[in-house]
């Protein structure tokens, strides 16, 4: 039974859940119904008996885990009911197909913003405002630290990273759906002259991209039975899973380097061992969080997704927002 | 020519972990710079003492003040970050300050010599006000590296070696004379960088310098295939490392981490001015215990470093005596080519002599190394099990047959130490780490058992492996108790075998004891917290120890 209306979406730390629905957002177990907020690896399951998304995040879910799934889908903004709730998906601007999911509970809004990111990425949608009364927020980069430079300028700090080591092979190490894209994207546009390789995980994405109608800057394919000294000089894009794969010994002269927003923090660049970070995310930072919770009007919020603490006393303290705590 | 291109250089040091990268890189450095801002780069770089103009606390609280930031909001952002210069640096830039293009340069020298010179002697307010313009000023690429100065705190992944390697291939000159030139106190200036690079080498200009260490390698196995009487064998004492340098009638206390200590042993100068001879000698400073010919503990020594200008009261209620090694100077002659074997009789006869023709009574402080000769490995084997007897920390084995080399040569001197104490600990409290461990728990409190209540007797930072730090960093997030600022209290559940060299009485610490140089050396997860030990337990192996 729901008591409280601060109760209608619950966090677990298997994904958070809707009661009135029977819904699970991004489980990390086989449930009845998950609603899948977007494709990346650690926002699905296999094993549901239904899934719901965007059709975008369908289909790159099908060219990951196999078509053999019950999957329904709905484009952004179409409206759709479950157990008499509406319901409704919004882009978020993390990666292609991704959303914010809006549940409309008579008269109550609740918007969970997912993985979402304000800055212009033009291989997806743009993030889309939407007002609301409960809003559950991703704080994954909640600190002031976090600031992201523009996108075009880390494209030209990788364009000059590749371009000043002519006898070396650059390797970028980046996650292949999303941020390989919008890397593509952007080095392309910096008159970027040498070639770019790219692993098949990556490829298979920008074919799906393709298939959505976004144009992806034509790559080499990554071979490693390739005769290593045609890469010399070059770029070469690979998913971090490969970071210590053995092949990588095989290059004499390489430079890594690994693109995440947690690399504008130089303990971790250290730590990570990759010779140069650059600091680009999917992710809101500090100020787009804030920004957000602005902008959607929500009078009350609870953050989900990394160290939320310093969050929720800064809110506290400026007294703006009521913030909300899951039940344990 | 500028704290932009110095920039620039830190930038290029950070991002590439190649170490020949790393020389090309500082080579180019230096041979496209003036030699005033190449001395000033070697001092930052080597960075010894580089010296604290406003503390990272000043700092922090700066910011606050200035941009009317929280401050506990700063300190979150620390634990993360786990560097005070860093956090203030991403917090300017995600507030936009700074400049955008490279207007305006400094020279290193006027920032170390002079900007930072009379900031630092300010009254409060200037001194934030004159933070704040300076920041302001700045292009933003310069930010860290200002603040790094700033607090003192500038590093980067590069060692004393490698900047010898870099400069010795520069001017094509032998690594063990720029490590030499290297050695001792690096005043910056345009002569210091330029003796540094000369190509010619005198030998008067190295007067005042400390030789590079000759340093051990931890003893291996294979040793006792070959004969026993190939090497020397010495105690290896717990004291500090010196060179005792008298040239020209001149004496300096050279530590290994290359501090001048004269001062704080006048009696050891005194001494030494009684020989006649000049001489580098390689040594052992010990504090000792005359009655039961014995050194004293450590903290003891400890004392007398602290102390500049200790009076004569504390000089003898804390003794000192100074042990000789080895021989590497004598009357001006390098003798470090010669053959342990040959530099040990130079020594010994030396010594004797002057012991003998001195006209104070200098054998209470001069004391000779005394050799051991074990007859087979087995014997070896035994006096390093009865090293804690006499209060060493196990055998010092060396060839007869080698020069005094440079660095840490390989096979030349092997320490062999007494197996460490060791006790099973529980976790109690774990703390953020700072710097390369900075967002993670990683150091540790470890309790005993007391009257079924855990007391907690040592902390220790070292001893995982980075796959060990991460789970154990994970598990201390899931079972905090309580949190005191970035210390955690957790629940008492991991068992931790904790080694240490030493355990003795102390009042500071609530268990009553204290040891030295604790570390984990496993991660007890057979062991359930009932299994770990107790504080009697620890107080037997004091108590044994003798």
């Amino acid at each position: 039974m729901i008591q409280k209306s601060t109760d209608l979406i619950k966090y677990s730390d298997q994904g958070l859940y809707c009661e009135l629905t029977d819904t699970w957002i991004d489980p990390h177990k086989p449930v009845k119904r998950a609603l899948i907020t977007h494709a990346h690896m650690d926002h699905f399951t296999f094993g549901c008996n239904e899934y719901i998304s965007t059709p975008e995040t369908s289909l790159i879910i099908k060219e990951r885990i196999g078509s053999n799934i019950n999957i329904k889908t709905y484009d952004y903004g179409k409206e759709f009911k479950i157990n008499g709730i509406k319901l409704s998906f919004h882009p978020s601007g993390h990666i292609l197909g991704s959303s914010q999911i809006k549940f409309n509970f008579g008269g109550e809004i609740w918007l969970i913003t997912g993985d979402f990111k304000r800055q212009i990425d033009e291989t997806c949608q743009e993030f889309e405002k939407v007002k609301t009364d409960y809003l559950i927020s991703e704080s994954t980069f909640g600190l002031p630290i976090f600031k992201w430079e523009e996108t075009q300028k880390i494209a030209i700090d990788i364009s000059k990273w590749v371009n000043l080591s002519p006898d070396r092979t650059s390797i970028l190490f980046c996650y292949s759906l999303g941020k390989a894209q919008r890397l593509l994207n952007e080095i392309n546009k910096t008159n970027f002259k040498n070639k770019i390789y790219t692993h098949t995980s990556i490829n298979k994405m920008n074919n799906c991209y393709k298939k959505l109608g976004i144009d992806i800057f034509e790559t080499n394919k990554f071979d490693k039975t390739q005769n290593i000294n045609k890469f010399k000089g070059n770029l070469i894009l690979l998913p971090p899973s490969l970071n210590r794969g053995s092949f990588l010994k095989k290059f004499k002269n390489i430079q890594t380097g690994f693109a995440s927003g947690w690399m504008s923090i130089r303990a971790l660049r250290k730590r990570s061992g990759y010779d140069k970070g650059f600091a680009i995310s999917d992710h809101a930072d500090w100020e787009a969080i804030l920004k957000t919770l602005n902008e959607t009007e929500a009078k009350n919020v609870f953050f989900h997704h990394g160290d939320s603490e310093a969050l929720i006393r800064y809110l506290n303290e400026k007294n703006s927002i009521n913030v909300l705590k899951f039940a344990p | 020519m500028s704290l932009n291109k110095f920039s620039e250089l830190f930038l290029n040091l950070d991002s590439n972990n190649s170490t020949k990268k790393k020389i090309e890189i500082l080579k180019n450095y230096f041979s496209t710079n003036d030699d005033l801002e190449n001395s000033w780069s070697i001092y930052l770089l080597t960075g010894k003492k580089n010296k604290r103009f406003i503390s990272g606390r000043y700092l922090k609280s700066f910011f606050s003040d200035i941009y009317e930031f929280p401050l506990w909001l700063i300190d979150t952002c620390y634990l993360r970050v786990g560097d005070s210069a860093e956090v203030i640096t991403l917090l300017l830039k995600s507030k936009n300050i700074g400049k955008n293009k490279f207007t305006q340069d400094i020279s290193l020298d006027e920032l170390l010599n002079k900007i930072l010179p009379e900031l630092a002697v300010l009254k409060e307010d200037e001194k934030k006000l004159r933070v704040k313009e300076i920041w302001t000023k700045l292009p933003k690429e310069n930010l860290l590296i200002f603040n790094k100065i700033l607090t003192g705190t500038f590093r980067v992944g590069v060692s004393i070696g490698l900047i010898t390697k870099s400069i010795a291939n520069l001017i094509n000159l032998d690594e063990a004379i720029i490590s030499h030139r290297l050695m001792g106190d690096f005043k910056p200036s345009e002569d210091s960088y330029k003796f540094l690079i000369n190509n010619k080498v005198d030998l008067e200009e190295l007067n005042y310098k400390p030789y590079p260490f000759l340093l051990a390698n931890t003893f291996e196995k294979k040793i006792t295939e070959e004969s026993i009487n190939s090497f020397q064998y010495e105690w290896k004492w717990d004291g500090i490392r010196i060179q005792l340098i008298k040239r020209l009638g001149k004496v300096s206390i050279w530590t290994r981490g290359q501090d001048l200590i004269n001062r704080s042993f006048p009696e050891l100068v005194e001494n030494t001015l009684f020989i006649k001879d000049d001489f580098v000698i390689d040594g052992e400073l010990l504090v000792w215990n005359f009655a039961e010919e014995l050194p004293m503990n450590f903290s003891f020594l400890q004392k007398r470093i602290n102390r500049k200008s200790p009076s004569k009261s504390i000089q003898n209620k804390i003794p000192i005596i100074f042990i000789a090694y080895d021989l590497l100077e004598l009357n001006g002659v390098d003798k470090r080519e010669l053959n342990l074997e040959n530099r040990r009789i130079n020594l010994e006869k030396n010594f004797h002599k002057w012991i003998n023709e001195s006209e104070k009574d200098i054998s209470i402080i001069f004391k000779i190394s005394n050799l051991l000769f074990p007859k087979n490995w087995e014997e070896v084997e035994n006096l390093k099990n009865k090293s804690r007897e006499n209060a060493t920390e196990g055998l010092v084995i060396k060839n007869k047959n080698s020069t005094y080399a440079l660095g840490r040569k390989k096979g030349i001197w092997w320490k062999y130490k007494v197996d460490p104490m060791q006790l099973d600990a529980v976790l109690i409290y774990a703390k953020g780490g700072s710097g390369k461990r900075a967002g993670l728990y990683t150091d540790y409190s470890f309790a005993l058992w007391k009257d079924g209540q855990l007391i907690k007797f040592a902390s220790a930072y070292s001893g995982l492996n980075n796959q060990e730090i991460k789970e154990l960093d994970k598990w201390i997030r899931k079972n905090t108790i309580e949190k005191f600022g970035p210390v955690r209290s957790v629940k008492p559940e991991m068992v931790f075998e904790i080694s240490f060299e030493n355990i003795q009485v102390s009042n500071r610490h609530k268990a009553g004891i204290s040891v030295r140089f604790p570390r984990i050396t496993k991660w007890r997860k057979d062991k359930n917290i009932k299994d770990a030990d107790t504080l009697e337990n620890a107080q037997k192996l004091m108590l044994n120890k003798l």
